[in-house]
């Protein structure tokens, strides 16, 4: 699990698992203090993502409905959609190409 | 009668002779030991009391000085202002009350003039008393009273020092108990003018007196200058009799006079009186200034009677333990004549016994192959007995596919152990033909022997439960040698370390599990052969034995080749020992694509491995990346729920994974032995809601549930099983 962060933008790449997910969380605290922005989060090339993955995504998604910004989630592949679908993310986040 | 009659007879009273002495010797040795003891305890008891009663009445003493010093304090220190005040009698009075109202030991205070000494008053003494919390005034100058007559103003006159009264009931005051400090005091011409008295209440005397308990029949007493008797437990004595009086009341008059006399001289001492058969020590010392005697009593049976209950025990004790060597010499005696005809018995019995346990050993399993009509096992096993009787044993049996087999040695040689074997492999019969778990069946075994086990005998045992569809191996190792496994090398197989059955009855045992594959075995063997010894002493150990069986053979060539190995080794050298074998090499599970396990640690960090394993079953089954994916993330939620909650922090706990791959389903089994949960009663999580309402956690069971077509949970022996399946 590789994270680049670019001003309000981070690009995923690799595997969000379980094991990975302590480790991103710290690596994306950037992000939530600029939470009332608007946040990209791009998962090109995201390939996996689990619960524990979510959770950050939800704890981010939290953090800028609070401080007033949002969080757009760019570029997820066809898997990560259908998980998206499963657990109702969907609804919750700004899907871009 | 043969010579060999008479002799072992002349033997038996020679031993009885040397019994006697013996008796005698140990009787004498006894008594003087306890003699001596007794002797040392009573004098030691007898210090003890004589310091406890001293220092009581040293105690006591010191208490009653406080309070009659304080009395006499109070006088003294207004004895200048009563001097002061003689030329004007009426002020006196006022002298009396601030002695009472400043002193609280003191209820009553006079200052009687000489008769005449006020030409005014003739005779004059105005008298403060305490009467609850108030203080009143009255006159003692009635003719009724007549206090020029009285003793505490007569005595006092010519006691330049004071004097205390007798002790006496005051009448007029409730019944008190009184004394009074009286002391003259002289006019500013150094003329005797007048008695300055304090009154003190002697109740509090009764209660300190009263409290000495030095021993729990002791009691104490107090008698006044005079002799009367003023403390007493006895209270219909108190101010009515003097101690002459009470002596004559007593059998042993003589000594109770004498004793009365010495303390109405004053002095201290111990002297002892016999009054109802009890032996009194009297302990008695004068209290200063008062003139008074203070006793205490304590009956002898007080001090002395633990150490006689004691002497009575030990001595009924030492009678006792002279009764039994006498038994125990008289029937050495006779046992010597027994034990020729006892000897001859156990010869005999012992043949028997070695016949028994030939049948139970020709009941072991031994014919090869043991299973012909079965391809998936190729099992040999050999016990090669020593001279003597021993306690090695094997078995073996299949149930439902399952492979039954155990082995192992009985501590000792000879017939008790053989005879332990031979009920060990039938209790292993019996118990596995309905137990399925190893660590059960031990536990079953280990309880039975514990119950029989009277020469404390154990038995080192291995016991294993081989499911021959799956190459499950469940086993428990009970103190016994740790079994080879042989696959491209050899290792010893990891055991836990239980105890040897026999040893202790609600052990717990642990069992553990491998999974064997095409071609593995297991090589389990007794200390037999590894420590089969030459005549150098050298013992033959594991790596001889391994060496043997790093060729390629068959089961029984294996035994065969290692037999012959040790024959070798050890050459002229006898067998000391049973060598017990068991060779078990496993041909079954040939389809490697069937099903599948995989086993990970509580540790998240070894997710990875799953992935892995899911990736493996993909291309086995060519199944579509996004499913591969799908079920890489339900099963990494479902073992990632194990890993997290299942054991309590800081434990090391397993989780298994088994996945059975059939031509249009998946099957996942996900195992722990962690505590029960059921992750299928959770509520499912909401997906509708917004983001304010949605919970963090939650999402893990419901993406199982949603990848999965079925998802199943059951408690089974202790471990939580969660079945799902997903159909391809």
């Amino acid at each position: 699990m590789e994270i680049i962060i670019n001003g309000t933008t981070a690009s995923l790449i690799g595997r969000l698992d379980t094991p990975a997910s302590p480790d991103a969380l710290k690596e994306l605290a950037p992000l939530f203090e600029q939470a009332d922005k608007e946040i990209v989060l791009d998962c090109k090339q995201l390939s996996y993502i689990s619960s524990s993955g979510l959770r950050i995504f939800l704890m981010l998604r939290k953090e800028a409905a609070a401080k007033g910004g949002k969080v757009i989630v760019r570029s997820i592949n066809e898997d990560i959609r259908k998980v998206f679908m499963m657990t109702g993310f969907l609804n919750l986040f700004e899907l871009q190409d | 009668m043969t010579l060999k009659e008479i002799l072992s007879n002349s033997v038996t009273r020679k031993s009885a002779g040397t019994g006697l002495l013996l008796i005698i010797v140990a009787a004498l040795t006894l008594e003087a030991t306890s003699v001596i003891q007794f002797f040392f305890t009573q004098r030691g008891l007898r210090q003890e009391a004589i310091q406890r009663a001293e220092s009581e009445l040293d105690a006591t003493k010191n208490e009653i000085l406080d309070v009659i010093n304080q009395a006499e304090a109070a006088v003294r220190n207004n004895m200048w202002i009563t001097r002061w005040c003689l030329d004007i009698p009426d002020s006196l009075h006022r002298v009396t009350e601030l002695l009472v109202k400043n002193n609280p030991v003191v209820i009553g205070s006079t200052v009687a003039l000489m008769p005449g000494y006020s030409k005014k008053h003739p005779l004059y003494a105005p008298y403060t008393f305490r009467a609850g919390h108030e203080l009143l005034r009255k006159s003692l100058a009635t003719e009724e009273y007549d206090y020029p007559n009285q003793e505490w103003f007569k005595m006092a006159l010519d006691q330049s020092d004071g004097f205390w009264s007798e002790p006496y009931i005051d009448k007029g005051g409730g019944d008190i108990l009184m004394t009074t400090f009286s002391m003259p005091i002289l006019d500013k011409h150094g003329e005797l003018a007048a008695v300055l008295t304090a009154d003190i209440s002697l109740n509090w005397l009764t209660e300190v007196v009263g409290d000495i308990k030095v021993y729990p029949k002791a009691f104490s007493m107090v008698l006044s200058r005079a002799g009367r008797i003023v403390v007493c437990p006895e209270e219909s004595l108190v101010m009515k009799k003097t101690a002459a009086e009470m002596a004559r009341t007593l059998e042993d008059t003589t000594t109770a006079l004498a004793i009365s006399r010495a303390m109405l001289a004053g002095k201290d001492g111990n002297m002892q009186i016999k009054e109802n058969g009890i032996v009194n020590q009297v302990f008695f010392s004068p209290v200063e200034k008062t003139g008074w005697a203070l006793s205490i009593i304590i009956p002898e049976s007080d001090i002395y009677g633990k150490s006689r209950r004691i002497g009575f025990l030990v001595g009924f004790l030492q009678l006792l333990g002279i009764l039994m060597l006498i038994l125990i010499i008289r029937s050495s005696g006779k046992n010597q004549l027994e034990y020729q005809k006892l000897s001859r018995q156990r010869e005999k019995m012992e043949g028997e016994l070695r016949i028994a346990s030939n049948i139970q050993m020709s009941m072991i399993p031994k014919s090869f192959p043991p299973f012909p009509d079965r391809e998936d096992i190729d099992l040999a096993a050999k016990l090669e007995p020593a001279k003597e009787v021993g306690g090695d044993l094997y078995d073996y049996f299949i149930r439902d596919d399952e492979l039954f087999f155990c082995i192992g040695d009985v501590s000792g040689k000879g017939v008790p152990a053989s005879l332990v074997m031979a009920t060990t492999r039938s209790l292993f019969h019996s118990v596995a033909s309905r137990e399925h778990s190893p660590a059960k069946i031990v536990a079953s075994i280990n309880s039975n022997l514990c119950e029989m086990n009277e020469n404390t005998m154990f038995v080192t045992f291995f016991c294993g439960v081989f499911d021959l569809k799956t190459g499950r191996m469940v086993y428990c190792n009970a103190g016994h040698n740790a079994p080879m496994v042989l696959r491209e090398d050899i290792q010893m197989l990891e055991v836990e370390a239980n105890l040897p059955m026999g040893v202790l009855e609600d052990f717990t045992f642990k069992e553990q599990e491998i999974y064997l594959q095409y071609d593995d075995a297991i090589f389990l063997y007794t200390d037999g052969l590894t420590e089969a010894e030459n005549i150098q002493h050298e013992l033959f150990g594991e790596e001889r034995a391994q060496e043997v069986l790093h060729r390629r053979r068959g089961s029984y060539e294996h035994l065969k080749a290692l037999l012959k190995a040790v024959g070798e080794f050890v050459g002229e050298a006898p067998q000391s020992d049973d060598l017990t074998m068991l060779f078990l090499h496993y041909l079954g599970h040939q389809d490697p694509g069937k099903d599948k396990h995989l086993i990970l640690h509580n540790d998240i960090q070894q997710i990875p491995q799953l992935a892995e394993f899911v990736e493996t079953i993909a291309r086995e089954k060519s199944l579509e990346q996004s499913l591969a994916m799908s079920l890489n993330l339900a099963l990494e939620e479902a073992v990632t729920n194990v890993i997290l909650y299942a054991y309590p922090e800081g434990s090391d706990g397993l989780v298994e994974i088994e996945a059975i791959l059939k031509e249009k389903r998946l099957d996942f089994i996900i195992s722990d032995s962690g505590v029960a949960f059921d992750p299928t009663q959770k509520p499912d999580t909401d997906i509708t809601l917004g983001v304010q309402e949605r919970r963090i956690g939650g999402l893990g069971i419901l993406m199982v549930k949603t990848i999965m077509d079925k998802v199943e949970y059951r408690r089974e022996n202790g471990k939580n099983i969660l079945s799902m399946t997903k159909h391809i």
